[in-house]
């Protein structure tokens, strides 16, 4: 059986998910006489639409372009295999200039992409790139970019009903909106303790899949070293006060550490390399 | 008799002005994933940095929120 440990976590954080969902759909049942159907329509609408201007947010936000075949068969080949050995339909292949070496993963299984930074094709080695990538189509293939969309939707909308359920049992003076505003956001935070851990972990399990499909986790290891490496140096040295800015590394402790989306990244290396 | 829901106000309006001013980063993180990527800005393998100019937002929403509670304690007194 594959991924037992993400089983075992989803099952815990998916009825987790449910129960906050649950609540939140019986109160706006109770509150509005909404049937059930109608509940659920608003809420697979609600994350539909976060989906698709989630997706198309970020390849606006860094200027994505189509990745030329011409200028980079070996990768477009590359991908094209992983991709069959994954049993997954080859994503769409971007490239953008972000500023530092970077590659990221949007949409599902049948309609994903790929964006890797020119920064990062300079950077690495050509194993380590397909390193990178093994990893981004890992995600496609495990539907992480779906379960994220969906923990944040359901974050918001158990986020909303309980602002509304603050509101509506309140007495609609100024104390009621601030504490409703309050609440909200609580609760969406509350909720995404349990997304977010389940984000670290699904790192995690893309990175052990990545090297099962190219035989080692060894190149993904130095790609994700070399990065490291070249964001303390390029911290250490101050030179291009802009780039520092985008590359704040080191361990992240206390509240930090517990929203985080991606676990520290030398436990990666360290596990990779086991 | 303490209007209870001032008192919570008051106190969850600290404690979240607080959390915004200390970690705005971590609450920019939790309003931003799943929405955009939460790799896309930054270096590889990481959480996407946070722009100066949001954290400094998010920390003066945290500001006006302790304002906010410290004056809803302040009218129970």
């Amino acid at each position: 059986m594959e991924h037992v440990g993400l089983k075992a976590r989803m099952a815990v954080v998916g009825a987790t998910l449910f129960a906050f969902y649950a609540v939140a759909a019986v109160v706006v049942m109770g509150a509005f006489g909404w049937p059930l159907w109608l509940v659920l329509l608003g809420s697979v609408a609600f994350v539909g639409v976060q989906y698709k201007v989630g997706k198309w947010m970020a390849l606006r936000s860094v200027g994505a372009e189509d990745l030329p075949a011409d200028r980079y068969p070996g990768i477009h080949d590359r991908v094209e295999s992983l991709s069959r050995d994954m049993g997954i339909e080859k994503p769409r292949l971007m490239v953008a200039r972000m500023g530092v070496p970077n590659a990221f993963a949007v949409g599902r299984k049948g309609a994903g992409t790929v964006v890797v930074s020119q920064e990062l094709l300079r950077t690495l080695d050509a194993d380590e790139v397909e390193g990178v990538l093994a990893h981004e189509l890992a995600h496609i293939r495990n539907r992480d970019v779906v379960m994220m969309v969906l923990g944040q939707g359901i974050a918001s909308i158990v986020a909303i009903v309980a602002q509304w359920a603050v509101l509506l049992t309140g007495d609609n003076d100024i104390a009621d909106f601030f504490l409703a505003l309050v609440v909200g956001q609580i609760t969406q935070l509350l909720v995404m303790v349990f997304v977010l851990a389940i984000s670290r972990y699904r790192e995690y399990v893309a990175d052990r899949d990545a090297a099962r499909e190219i035989g080692s986790g060894e190149p993904l290891a130095r790609a994700l070293e070399k990065i490291s490496r070249g964001a303390e140096r390029s911290r250490e040295s101050a030179v291009d006060a802009q780039v520092n800015a985008l590359c704040i590394f080191g361990e992240e402790r206390g509240l930090a550490r517990l929203f985080a989306s991606h676990p520290p990244v030398e436990k990666r290396i360290e596990r990779l390399r086991e | 008799m303490v209007d209870v829901r001032t008192l919570l106000a008051a106190v969850l309006g600290v404690v979240l002005g607080v959390v915004l001013v200390a970690a705005p980063d971590a609450v920019i993180r939790v309003q931003t994933a799943g929405r955009l990527p939460s790799d896309r800005g930054g270096e590889y393998g990481t959480d996407s940095t946070v722009p100066t100019r949001w954290r400094r937002l998010v920390q003066g929403a945290g500001v006006v929120l302790v304002a906010g509670g410290l004056y809803f304690g302040y009218t129970l007194v």
